[in-house]
């Protein structure tokens, strides 16, 4: 008894309690849902059978069929545009943000701080913000860009099956901009000064600058806001309902929307619950990015 | 007004009979789950208050879930045994819950009731609580839709009336667009939900399909024509992504010279549109064609779950016996055929009325079927891949008609 | 990098691009004192022509807002003081060691909050009807999101926890502290910027939180304002110049303490180096 005291308060007990806390709580709130849904979408489920474990059996008779859905490719195209519009257009201007702001001039600080406010608002109310701004014919986006003369028809965002699935991107870009920038900000300021001192002192040039110190130095912070970029990206549910609920003929729908709409649209959980553990998938795949780019931190 | 005064009588006789007895034993807490009371009053969450007021023996636990949620939390619900007791669905969602046994079979508490009377619903709304030949509810109240048009844009283009046939419509959309002061010829909501289904499936319908039968040449000509519409730019694009609440907030800020909805926008138009409206009848195809159109509203059912179905059936007693209020206090129309809706002094608000009465006569029922969801999405689906362009009229019909044949059959 | 050739240019190419980025949060609020069909005006107008502010107090009461805001803080609180309390301690185990075990909690820690909400909320609500939560649902939502807010809690703060050097630890250890002494005394203090600003962020978020809200709490009196806000998104009920009052009350409050709190956050985040 007095060892094992003895073992929380000094040794590999302490590890164990802190991180064990922790990991119970997450395997009970995330874990058991996780795996109910995995199991529902090999099990028929309907409204009576909602609250209990053993069901009939389906096997793979679920993902057959959501795979066999004419609307299966364009989902899998508009979540991989989705996914990867996003995080690109987060990473590349939250980079360049962040570079921007390295820069000395002026309240370069509290500029950036407004920057962030995009981090805090409720997904709902961005997504009511955007819907409107997006309209077609009252939407503010193309009278602006009309007056500018960049472009001289009306543009229907929503409602265009080439433009929706941009759209909702753009929007889940402004979204997760903050939280992107905020990221890489400090993993550049973690960048010793004097790497680049004495590159000027050899003579080299911004850009050969930015090749040679810069990126190598911010390859574990890039490759943690990818990853937890895509985890976000993939969760980002809010946005669809407020913008284009998918629409039309599922032109912008994404494999998070899916999963809910055959859940909470058709009423048919197991399809739902295959939709979603299909994304599990790309998740793996992000993790261990992430984990990965973990290898390269080094302790202060 | 008769029942209430008549249950004040009963409850005070009561009272004096048995000393004030009853009012000791604790009351009957009923839950009233339904979408009225979000922005402005409605007659369920109204009636309920009221009803709590007369009555010390039974109380009403009444909540406002949004319209998009209460069948999916009503399920939820059911299947961890919180159902509510009273639940009031949009019509075509009814068929989902009595089809499995959800519902309450009031067949036999409605013969014997003097307030509830099988005789006095319309058709249509009365099919939607039916199963199997028994009854599972009642209509709260009833819908449909028409066109509304700008009587000044009308005679500025110098069109004597509205649209008959569509191609009527059509022609005037494309003599009323506008394009220099923002203005439409018309609008409607072809979006993919269930809005898109009720506004579309009347066209079908009156083409001599249902919503069986999907495939029809009229249906086909039907998309056609929207999509020559969208394409020339006589209705937005938009009409798409839009619900009718927005979409005819187009017309009513004079966007649009004609927009298809229903009685729900009277009230917001007569505050709103400074110019002069009134209302048509869905056009047909061919003149002489029967006529058609959607029928929406509420149903109103006990669940099966519920511990106290007597106490439940008197709470729904009381809400059908307020049903001469609806229009006048809520702006609904009653689905009964015994109740006289009187002038409400706003001369456009009654004549629409009118218009919507007559085309209450041929509004159709969507389902009752138990996955109508499932339907109404093949439906919805193909509208919108036809107008999108992903796929000819007659292929996105007969993809939904394959769909369809395999959900009914 | 470090010198810039014309400061003022920057600056006010800085606020240009602020203006571009705060533009949707200006149009929230210039909608919001627009009149009903003033909003479908095409083209838009960028300022009302007859603004009425009067909109706020009238939505504010009309929609019981005070009671939703109030809820707002409780669940947020919530949720805040669960994921501080348990992912602090497990972040800086993390950080303490480098194994494949602890690339293993890791890589289960991002795996577990995969789903969207949206996904997890039918075994949450089986779950806790069967635990009997659903008779407090302001807890369920608390336990709920707090359950989605901590990994990301555990990645930052570990993150933060890194840049305490080891050795300080050490000698405090050598000292005769515990590990308790070492963690409270030593890591906590040095972290406690970092921790700070990630709490601030995570009340923030919750404050936004929604899907369980919505499908766990049926009682209006324990609704947050996200549930408030998205029962005017009706199909039929859509009157937008109260949606968009309604979310300008929402927020302002939290980009108010943001903006005032702003650099505290930036530099409490930056000095933790997020390496």
């Amino acid at each position: 008894m007095r060892r094992i005291w003895n073992s929380i308060t000094d040794g590999m007990g302490f590890d164990l309690v802190l991180v064990g806390l922790a990991m119970a709580f997450l395997v009970a709130l995330a874990g058991l849902p996780l795996i109910y849904n995995v199991m529902m979408s090999f099990q028929e489920v309907d409204m009576f059978t909602l609250g209990s474990l053993i069901r009939p059996w389906a096997g793979l008779d679920n993902y057959r069929e959501v795979i066999a859905q004419p609307e299966f490719g364009l989902i899998l195209r508009n979540t991989g545009v989705f996914v990867f519009g996003s995080m690109i257009g987060q990473v590349a201007i939250g980079f360049a943000l962040a570079l921007f702001f390295m820069l000395k001039f002026p309240f370069a600080g509290t500029i950036r701080g407004l920057f962030l406010v995009s981090w805090v608002m409720p997904g709902l109310v961005v997504g009511a913000i955007w819907g409107w701004i997006l309209a077609g014919d009252f939407g503010v986006l193309n009278a602006i860009l009309k007056s500018l003369g960049i472009i001289d028809s009306t543009m229907f965002w929503k409602s265009d099956p080439r433009l929706s699935i941009w759209a909702v991107t753009i929007a889940n870009i402004w979204l997760g901009l903050a939280f992107n920038m905020l990221l890489l900000s400090v993993g550049l300021q973690a960048i010793p000064r004097d790497l680049y001192e004495a590159a000027e002192l050899d003579g080299a040039n911004a850009f050969w600058r930015f090749s040679s110190i810069t990126l190598p130095m911010m390859r574990s912070t890039l490759g943690a806001v990818l990853a937890l970029g895509l985890i976000y990206t993939l969760q980002q549910f809010d946005l669809f309902p407020a913008i284009t609920e998918g629409g039309p003929a599922n032109s912008s729908n994404v494999a998070q929307y899916w999963a809910w709409q055959w859940s909470f649209q058709l009423f048919d959980f197991a399809k739902g619950a295959a939709v979603s553990v299909m994304m599990l998938i790309f998740v793996v795949l992000a993790s261990a990015v992430y984990v990965w780019s973990t290898r390269h931190e080094v302790r202060g | 007004m008769s029942y209430t005064a008549k249950t004040l009588v009963s409850a005070m006789a009561l009272a004096a009979m048995t000393g004030g007895a009853m009012a000791q034993d604790d009351p009957v807490t009923l839950t009233v789950w339904s979408i009225d009371g979000d922005d402005r009053p409605g007659p369920s969450d109204t009636f309920s208050a009221e009803f709590n007021e007369q009555r010390d023996d039974i109380q009403i636990d009444y909540r406002i879930v949004a319209f998009d949620d209460i069948v999916n939390e009503t399920l939820r619900a059911y299947a961890t045994g919180n159902a509510p007791d009273i639940v009031s669905f949009d019509n075509p969602d009814f068929a989902l819950f009595t089809s499995r046994g959800a519902m309450l079979d009031i067949t036999d508490m409605i013969e014997e009731s003097d307030v509830i009377n099988v005789e006095n619903y319309f058709e249509g709304p009365l099919n939607s609580v039916t199963w199997d030949g028994r009854i599972y509810g009642i209509p709260k109240y009833t819908d449909t839709i028409g066109v509304f048009y700008n009587k000044d844009m009308f005679e500025e283009a110098g069109i004597d009336g509205p649209p008959q046939t569509w191609a009527e419509f059509e022609a005037d959309a494309e003599a009323l667009t506008d394009p220099a002061n923002n203005v439409y010829g018309a609008v409607f909501s072809a979006r993919a939900g269930e809005e898109g289904t009720f506004q579309f499936l009347p066209l079908i319908q009156m083409s001599g399909g249902s919503y069986e039968d999907v495939n029809t040449q009229g249906a086909q000509e039907a998309l056609a024509m929207m999509k020559r519409m969208i394409d020339n730019g006589w209705a937005s694009q938009d009409v798409l992504s839009l619900g009718q609440w927005d979409a005819t907030g187009t017309f009513n800020s004079g966007n649009a010279a004609m927009a298809i909805s229903g009685p729900w926008e009277i009230d917001r138009m007569v505050d709103d549109a400074d110019f002069e409206w009134g209302v048509t009848l869905l056009p047909v195809f061919e003149e002489g064609d029967e006529r058609s159109s959607a029928l929406g509203g509420f149903n109103l059912g006990i669940m099966s779950t519920t511990e106290h179905p007597e106490e439940a059936f008197e709470v729904l007693e009381y809400f059908a016996s307020q049903d001469d209020r609806l229009f006048p206090e809520f702006g609904n129309l009653p689905a009964r055929s015994d109740i006289e809706l009187p002038e409400t002094g706003t001369p456009e608000k009654d004549e629409a009325l009118a218009v919507f009465q007559e085309q209450l006569q041929y509004a159709q029922p969507r389902g009752p079927h138990p996955e109508w969801q499932r339907i109404s999405k093949a439906i919805y689906d193909a509208m919108q891949s036809a107008l999108t362009g992903q796929a000819e009229p007659e292929a996105a019909l007969a993809q939904a008609q394959t769909t369809i044949d395999g959900i009914v059959n | 990098m470090t010198r810039a050739p014309m400061p003022r240019l920057l600056l006010v190419v800085a606020l240009g691009l602020a203006a571009l980025y705060l533009f949707p949060l200006y149009w929230m609020y210039v909608t919001s004192l627009k009149n009903g069909s003033e909003i479908f005006a095409n083209p838009p107008t960028f300022w009302p022509r007859d603004p009425s502010p009067g909109i706020y107090p009238q939505v504010w009461a009309q929609r019981d807002m005070a009671v939703f805001m109030w809820n707002s803080v409780v669940i947020a609180s919530g949720v805040t003081a669960i994921t501080v309390g348990l992912g602090t301690g497990c972040a800086y185990v993390l950080a303490r060691y480098r194994s494949a075990w602890i690339d293993a909690a890791l890589f289960a820690i991002l795996m577990l909050q995969v789903l969207p909400a949206s996904v997890m909320i039918t075994p949450l609500y089986v779950g806790f009807n069967q635990l009997g939560l659903l008779d407090y649902p302001r807890l369920s939502v608390i336990l709920a999101s707090a359950g989605k807010a901590m990994p990301f809690y555990i990645v930052l703060v570990r993150a933060t926890f890194m840049t305490v050097p080891k050795e300080l630890e050490e000698a405090a250890q050598v000292d005769g502290n515990s590990r308790w002494g070492a963690f409270v005394f030593i890591a906590l203090p040095l972290a406690r910027n970092g921790i700070l600003v990630l709490a601030i962020l995570t009340f923030m978020t919750s404050f936004g939180e929604y899907i369980y809200s919505k499908s766990i709490i049926q009682n209006p009196a324990y609704q947050p304002a996200s549930v408030g806000l998205s029962s005017f998104l009706g199909p039929n009920s859509t009157d937008w110049n109260s949606i968009m009052a309604y979310a300008a009350i929402y927020v302002t409050p939290i980009l108010a303490i943001f903006v005032i709190l702003q650099r505290r956050i930036v530099a409490g985040l930056t000095s933790g180096a997020l390496k």
